[in-house]
């Protein structure tokens, strides 16, 4: 397994978030996680990352409700154990999220947005040539170039976001629900771009609500309802499992 | 003229050192009441570096900035780090280390006022109004820290770094920098800041336990009025500032001992009308 989750438990103070949860992801693949609101999707994908361990580490001196955060499990990336290494060390190993709702940079223009994105690549050259990639899977961010991010449309900024973690060069892409809030025209696009990423040849988690457009592009599925796995397997099974379909998905 | 010119050095410190101070509240996310105390020190290691140990000013300058610097940033790192998301606890921990600081070179010196000797003595005739050397040199040394700090903020990877995570600290985690080694390094250039205008402005003033407390009610005026966090916002205040400063000084009867007045004043007016200052910055966890 390339991504290797087992077994984890993340609960606030009282309130038990993910309970025991475990995923694998094969180098290449497709795979996605779908589930409803509070399904526990985020905050899977920010333990995975390690933004949970920052964010623990961040409230250590605050009350005790607001800092019990408990975290638990294993997380095996490319044969190496990380749960216990930075969320920056887990970036610098190729592990890069694109967070919900995208999280530009409002101040930063575009290019700077994306200059940020490949803070881990140390060479000129190695950047500009992959910003022309990136704007090619983008033309729009070219254009918008010199324009601060905060006056971007939504899907503009969703684009501007998935762009700013392809700077620098991710193994495997954890994507969490671009589609949010996006219109039905712009969301097809961004589906879109996402399979040519993956196309590319990088290996892609991604986390949904809309179940139907999912499963015609994923390899594998996770189904997430209230913090556990409740079904796993390739989108044809899941087509063929009725009564997770219904209870969990609404198709 | 002697408003405007004066107006225009003094606003250059001031610049200087809100600057500094903006730069850590936006990475670090601290409001460091402490941060004039290492304005204060500076003055005094420069003070005992060149009057009683008698050191050459090449060798006292920057040594008195380096050591003032690196306690600076060890306070960060050993006291206000580890509680720094807890605003009210920074405030008043920042306070403590400031009245420490304070103590400590008052049971070290006492009250006595200490002079320093220029840089360069004497004075020149600019536009009719004499204005001591000392003045450019403290002007010169400004104007070259805010255009470096201009030019690596807007240039340098380390610099666009340190404006993504005064932005959003979170998100920059994921673009594999370390929000925690990027409020050091803003730690590091903001004190730095501070220090290299204390041991420059040393000089003209006088080196006195308490001269941490002017410079940081101005500071504080002067991003209240900038807006918290906004670089610009600091800059510009940081003029309007001086020049109220120095026209109240010059044009009012005893204006002197009012001058922190007028800029508390002037605080407390724009809190009251327009809190978010000139160039306010919403932050991405206020919008969440």
């Amino acid at each position: 397994m390339f991504l290797e989750v087992k077994d984890i438990t993340v609960a606030y103070d009282t309130a038990l978030v993910l309970d025991g949860v475990s995923l694998g992801i094969n180098e290449g693949e497709f795979v996605s996680i779908i589930g409803a609101n509070g399904a526990g999707k985020t905050t899977l994908l920010r333990t995975i990352c390690g933004l949970m361990d920052w964010e623990k580490e961040l409230m250590r001196g605050m009350r005790k409700e607001v800092s019990n955060i408990v975290i638990e499990g294993d997380i095996f990336f490319d044969g190496e154990k990380i749960n216990k290494i930075a969320a920056a060390k887990r970036a610098e190993k190729g592990l890069i999220l694109c967070p919900e709702g995208g999280r530009p940079f409002r101040e930063l223009t575009v290019l700077d947005n994306l200059k940020t994105g490949a803070f881990l690549i140390k060479e000129k050259q190695k950047v500009q040539q992959i910003l022309e990639e990136v704007y090619k899977l983008f033309p729009i961010l070219r254009e918008r170039e010199k324009q601060v991010s905060g006056t971007l449309s939504g899907g503009e900024r969703t684009m501007l976001a998935i762009g700013r973690s392809l700077m620098s060069n991710p193994k495997i892409l954890l994507i969490d629900e671009p589609s949010l809030g996006l219109a039905p025209r712009i969301k097809e696009e961004v589906f879109g771009r996402i399979e040519e990423i993956y196309q590319a040849g990088v290996t892609v988690l991604l986390v949904e609500q809309d179940a139907n457009r999912v499963l015609s592009l994923c390899s594998r599925n996770y189904v997430l309802s209230q913090g556990r796995v409740v079904f796993e397997g390739t989108s044809d099974k899941l087509r063929g499992e009725e009564k997770i379909r219904k209870m969990y998905l609404g198709l | 003229m002697q408003v405007l010119i004066s107006g225009i050095m003094i606003g250059s410190v001031y610049a200087v050192l809100a600057l500094g101070f903006s730069l850590i509240w936006g990475a670090a996310r601290i409001i460091n009441l402490a941060y004039t105390s290492f304005y204060m020190l500076a003055a005094y290691f420069f003070y005992v570096g060149i009057s009683l140990l008698g050191l050459n000013i090449f060798i006292a300058v920057p040594l008195s900035i380096v050591i003032a610097t690196l306690i600076g940033v060890s306070t960060y790192k050993f006291c206000l780090e580890r509680i720094r998301a807890h605003d009210v606890v920074v405030i008043l921990i920042s306070i403590a280390l400031a009245f420490f600081f304070e103590e400590c070179i008052l049971s070290i010196f006492g009250h006595q006022f200490h002079r320093v000797p220029p840089f360069i003595s004497g004075y020149r005739e600019l536009f009719g109004v004499r204005v001591l050397n000392q003045y450019f040199v403290a002007f010169g040394f400004s104007v070259t820290l805010i255009l470096g700090l201009w030019i690596f903020l807007s240039r340098s990877r380390i610099g666009i770094a340190i404006r993504a995570t005064s932005q959003d600290k979170e998100i920059v985690n994921l673009m594999g920098i370390s929000e925690k080694r990027v409020s050091i390094i803003a730690m590091i250039i903001g004190t730095g800041f501070v220090t290299i205008s204390s041991v420059v402005v040393a000089p003209i003033y006088v080196v006195e336990p308490s001269m941490w407390m002017h410079p940081i009610i101005m500071i504080l005026a002067i991003v209240v009025l900038g807006g918290l966090g906004s670089l610009k916002g600091s800059f510009i205040a940081a003029y309007i500032l001086a020049f109220s400063e120095v026209a109240v000084v010059n044009w009012l009867p005893m204006g002197a001992f009012i001058k922190s007045a007028v800029a508390l004043l002037v605080m407390i007016i724009v809190l009251a009308i327009r809190p978010e200052g000139l160039f306010g910055v919403v932050f991405e966890e206020e919008r969440l």
